[in-house]
């Protein structure tokens, strides 16, 4: 996979700038969108969740604490909505034209990755407007990045598979997706919960993940040597069972699609 | 030169039930169904059956037979579109399918974007693109329209660009399934000229058309295809004239 991968390098690329393109072309905004987006929903959260359920989260910035975790898990819920139906929005290619089928789904993450690391203009906004500041951490934020990336593109090579021969898949993730965004610390704090409740919601990947970049971004902390190893290990192993499952069954899509 | 193309014993199975199972509903209704009623056969339906043949250097192959009867499959196989359920294909050059002409088209974009948009999916590289892209256009005659979406197109302009960036290249093996024509009549000359110009270069072709003329004119050798069997492998006159005659058409 890897081998061909510079092989068709121009092709990914070429369909990054598609999607770019067509996704800004008819807005008179345009780009500005993807900056503006999050701080509209931040600041629609925020409204709700510190003035109707009085949430806090004690010793750090509220809307900071709210659009970290927002930056981080729209980043996953749009690309693996976008992978998964990836290769069957493709079917008219595959069926006609030999091109390695990973490139869909990598594309759509990768596509969505350049949204993310401009919504990173709003979020460091946010960070020094309200005062909760930078420090020498920062640097090691990236890392996060790749953890997400990573698991991300893993969960969407499994989705892309299963929604190939399971057209019910979009219907069903939608719903899964929602009861994720609960299930996930992005409004509120994971200490506020029941400790049984907590144990079960840090079986969640991206708790690990958006918490990686938290104890830096708030906490002004180095992460801990147990979060680099859970989000190593959860992203590692999420790609690894994505490009398994992906590589068995890609041969068969053809049948499918 | 040995073969450029070797297909040994390619057999391709489909499964015709297969569009059963699409949804959890009907996943539900068959599971219940086949508790009650035991295990029902799957259809099988073998679209090839042990196909054989080599191809050498510089080549034309015309298939011919009726419609379904694997015609188009065995291209999709030999381009790699498709895995044979049984044999293997080797293949000795760089393919360039005519299958489909615009895949991946996006009607968004504008002519110059998808001529680098198609050319991608094509498998050109950036610098092959850049180096052939006036020739692109010029062949196309779309000058005046280059920064046109081409949702704006007419479907003849489309086809003609289309045509234009599939043709580019100067591929070892060129696989044709009936694409001959595009466009306006001027156009149509234009193409077919250009068809015959690569196909006579000394590149090895697999040829799929219905028009036996044009399987006479072009092909150096013809293979007779039935129900996924390979009935007739030969001289183009001796073939046609057997696949003629079976068709009742002489």
């Amino acid at each position: 996979m890897l081998l061909n991968l510079k092989k068709y390098s121009f092709l990914l690329q070429q369909l990054i700038s598609r999607d770019f393109k067509v996704k800004y072309k008819r807005s008179v905004l345009g780009v500005l969108w993807s900056l503006l987006n999050p701080i509209l929903m931040m600041c629609v959260m925020a409204i709700v969740f510190t003035n109707v359920f009085k949430f806090s989260t004690p010793g750090v910035n509220y809307l900071a604490y709210l659009l970290t975790g927002l930056t981080y898990f729209n980043y996953f819920s749009e690309s693996t909505n976008l992978a998964m139906s990836s290769v069957v929005g493709n079917f008219s290619l595959i069926n006609k034209i030999y091109i390695p089928k990973y490139i869909f789904p990598l594309s759509k993450c990768l596509f969505v990755g350049i949204n993310f690391l401009l919504t990173l203009i709003p979020l460091y906004a946010v960070i020094i407007l309200t005062g909760t500041g930078l420090n020498v951490y920062h640097l090691l934020l990236p890392i996060s990045f790749v953890f997400l990336f990573l698991f991300t593109l893993g969960m969407g090579m499994i989705l892309a598979t299963i929604s190939v021969f399971l057209r019910d898949m979009f219907y069903i993730y939608g719903i899964v997706l929602q009861i994720l965004t609960y299930m996930t610390p992005i409004m509120y704090d994971i200490t506020m919960l029941d400790p049984r409740l907590q144990f079960v919601l840090k079986l969640n990947p991206l708790y690990h993940i958006i918490t990686f970049a938290r104890t830096i971004i708030l906490y002004h902390q180095m992460p801990s040597a147990t979060s680099f190893l859970a989000c190593t290990v959860s992203s590692l192993v999420s790609l690894l069972i994505g490009l398994i499952v992906f590589k068995k069954n890609q041969d068969k899509f053809i049948y499918y699609v | 030169m040995d073969s450029m193309i070797r297909v040994n014993d390619v057999s391709m199975k489909f499964n015709l039930g297969i569009e059963k199972n699409f949804s959890l509903k009907l996943f539900f209704i068959n599971f219940f169904k086949n508790i009650n009623k035991k295990k029902e056969k799957p259809k099988d339906f073998w679209a090839l059956r042990n196909i054989s043949f080599d191809v050498k250097k510089g080549e034309v192959i015309g298939f011919v037979g009726g419609n379904g009867a694997g015609k188009s499959t065995l291209l999709k196989v030999v381009s790699g579109v498709m895995k044979p359920t049984e044999g293997t294909i080797e293949i000795g050059g760089n393919i360039c399918p005519m299958i489909e002409l615009g895949a991946g088209f996006d009607m968004d974009l504008t002519a110059r974007e998808n001529i680098y948009l198609n050319g991608s999916i094509l498998g050109y590289s950036k610098a092959f693109i850049d180096e052939k892209f006036d020739e692109i256009v010029e062949f196309s005659e779309l000058q005046e329209f280059l920064d046109v979406p081409i949702r704006n197109f007419s479907s003849g302009m489309t086809a003609r660009l289309a045509f234009s960036i599939a043709t580019i290249v100067d591929p070892e093996i060129l696989i044709v399934d009936e694409i001959l024509s595009v466009g306006d009549i001027a156009f149509q000359q234009k193409s077919e000229n250009k068809m015959k110009s690569m196909i006579g270069g000394g590149t090895t072709v697999l040829y799929v058309s219905h028009s036996i003329q044009s399987v006479k004119a072009i092909c150096t050798r013809v293979i007779w295809i039935d129900h996924g069997k390979m009935v007739m492998d030969g001289k183009p006159d001796e073939v046609v004239k057997a696949y003629l005659k079976a068709s009742n058409l002489e």
